[in-house]
């Protein structure tokens, strides 16, 4: 290592035998340099914690004998093909050399095992195991005993068992108190995360269940990568929840993650607030409001049950009198309809015989007219009939005059007035021939001034 | 009447069996005014209840309640001894 320059250098530890003291910065970037020049080479195991970051992809590369940490430049790994495949617990190849970074008076520094390609290899051994155990668990029947257990609406104990210093007891607390919830809590304080953690959390559960005081338990731990909740996971831990005769909710990471106790537990939680919720199902706060609204439901039930029938008796005593004037009013009120019906009835009568009049002198001044014109008609005919009687008349009298001429012109008396006679038998028969005059002997001959009985003799005789 | 329940939600669903048969109008007096006593003791029951979770929330530790009952079984075996 280069001699140090700088003036303000401090002395060494006295008695030590070590070179030095050297400036931080001067030994990093040696170590850098050193670590630089070890030998490429390729891993594999399987990945967790994976963290993209702005510029580089940072994850740890582990086995069941050892973890590295490491890094790889942003670019490449989008580069690569089907790393978005890869989750915590995927089994993977990596290649590339140890890398340091020295830091500076303000930014820490690291060490990364820095990849320069890598291959995702399939699911990891511990994700593998993980599953089995579940499939064992769940043929078992494990998952049922605790959500079979009755949940109280409301329990007046809770257990809660978490991180001493973690987020999630401020969030049980929080979800407790947005519940209106302040009964008994029992803090049963655990490890969360490493290899102890198991132990300690079904020791917890054990005694929290054994004390017999707690309704329901919650257990809480904030969000981390899968290999932070592996403890969650583990058998023991899992048989211990399973048999235990208090229901328990598991609040274990993010909503995202799914540990063991998630699927043995009675209920299981995105959030320790939303846990803290589940422990106490009834909203205390509504509870108490409703409450009281049912009392005076209840109250107001009893009074009127008693009210109620009060007036329908005092009602009943009061029916006959109410009845009569009921009737009478009915009655009343008929007669008022009657009176009416009646007055309406009549001023229809009279409208209608207004209505008849008026038609009838209508109908009459259509006779007189009617009757008039036949007058007319009737004088007209009779003047005519007058005219034509009068000329029937004359030309009657005209024809009488006619025929008395010609019944004169035939009068025998007018021809024996221009000296003719008639001569009759004795039978008064009119004898026209000189055979039936001498047949006769004995005639009568009539002149225009009289008659004279005369003898018929023949001279030749 | 039934028998005085043991928990909230046995309570609570009493009551909401009573005022429904209450809000029915079907039962007559007598069963109407059993019916009001029965939820006025039930209403008093919950109200105990969440009286017992409503003031000051009681914070214990899981390790002192172990220690303590230790001590005081501890102490009991050296008082019967």
């Amino acid at each position: 290592m280069p001699e140090p320059r700088d003036s303000a250098r401090p002395g060494g530890i006295a008695g030590s035998e070590l070179p030095g003291p050297f400036p931080v910065g001067a030994y990093a970037a040696l170590l850098r340099d050193q670590l630089r020049r070890r030998a490429r080479v390729q891993l594999f195991g399987e990945v967790w914690n994976l963290r993209p970051a702005r510029t580089k992809v940072f994850f740890e590369l582990r086995d069941g004998a050892g973890a590295v940490p490491c890094s790889m430049w942003r670019n490449e790994w989008e580069a690569l093909d089907g790393t978005e495949r890869l989750a915590d617990g995927a089994r993977a190849v990596v290649a590339g050399g140890p890398d340091y970074y020295p830091g500076s008076r303000t930014s820490s520094p690291s060490f990364s095992f820095l990849v320069r390609d890598l291959r995702a290899a399939g699911e990891g051994d511990l994700l593998a195991q993980l599953e089995r155990l579940r499939r064992t668990l769940d043929e078992e029947g494990l998952f049922k005993p605790q959500k079979l257990l009755s949940r109280r609406l409301l329990p007046r104990s809770i257990g809660v068992v978490t991180g001493e210093s973690g987020k999630a007891r401020d969030d049980v607390l929080a979800g407790l108190r947005r519940r209106g919830w302040a009964g008994r809590l029992v803090w049963a304080f655990a490890p969360v995360q490493d290899r102890h953690a198991a132990p300690a959390i079904s020791r917890a559960l054990s005694d929290l269940a054994g004390w017999g005081q707690v309704d329901v338990i919650v257990v809480a731990r904030g969000g981390g990568s899968l290999a932070d909740l592996f403890a969650f996971c583990d058998e023991s831990l899992c048989r211990t929840v399973a048999l235990l005769a208090v229901p328990v909710i598991a609040s274990v990471g993010h909503h995202t993650d799914r540990t063991l106790i998630d699927d043995v537990a009675a209920a299981s939680c995105s959030t320790p607030t939303h846990a803290a919720e589940t422990a106490v199902p009834l909203h205390c706060d509504q509870a108490r409001t409703a409450l009281l609204g049912t009392g005076r439901r209840l109250e107001v039930h009893g009074r009127r049950a008693v009210v109620e029938r009060a007036r329908a008796l005092a009602r009943l005593s009061r029916a006959p009198a109410e009845h009569v004037a009921r009737q009478r009013r009915a009655r009343h009120q008929q007669a008022r309809e009657l009176r009416a019906a009646s007055r309406r009835r009549l001023a229809h009568e009279r409208d209608l015989t207004a209505v008849h009049l008026r038609v009838l002198g209508r109908k009459a001044q259509v006779v007189a007219l009617a009757r008039e014109r036949a007058g007319q008609r009737t004088a007209l005919g009779a003047r005519e009939l007058d005219r034509a009687s009068r000329a029937a008349l004359a030309l009657t009298r005209r024809d009488l005059e006619r025929l008395s001429l010609a019944l004169d012109a035939h009068d025998p008396d007018r021809t024996l007035a221009r000296g003719y006679a008639l001569v009759s038998d004795h039978a008064g028969e009119l004898v026209t021939s000189a055979d039936a005059a001498r047949s006769a002997g004995r005639v009568g001959i009539r002149f225009a001034d009289g008659q004279v009985p005369a003898r018929v003799e023949d001279e030749g005789s | 009447m039934s028998d005085a329940p043991h928990t909230y939600e046995s309570a609570a669903g009493r009551i909401e069996e009573i005022i429904r048969r209450l809000d029915s109008g079907e039962a007559g007096l007598r069963e109407t005014l059993d019916l009001v006593r029965e939820g006025r003791g039930l209403v008093d029951f919950c109200a105990s209840e969440l009286e017992a979770v409503g003031h000051d929330l009681e914070q214990l530790r899981l390790d002192e309640l172990v220690a303590r009952l230790e001590d005081g079984a501890g102490g009991g075996e050296a008082a019967g001894q």
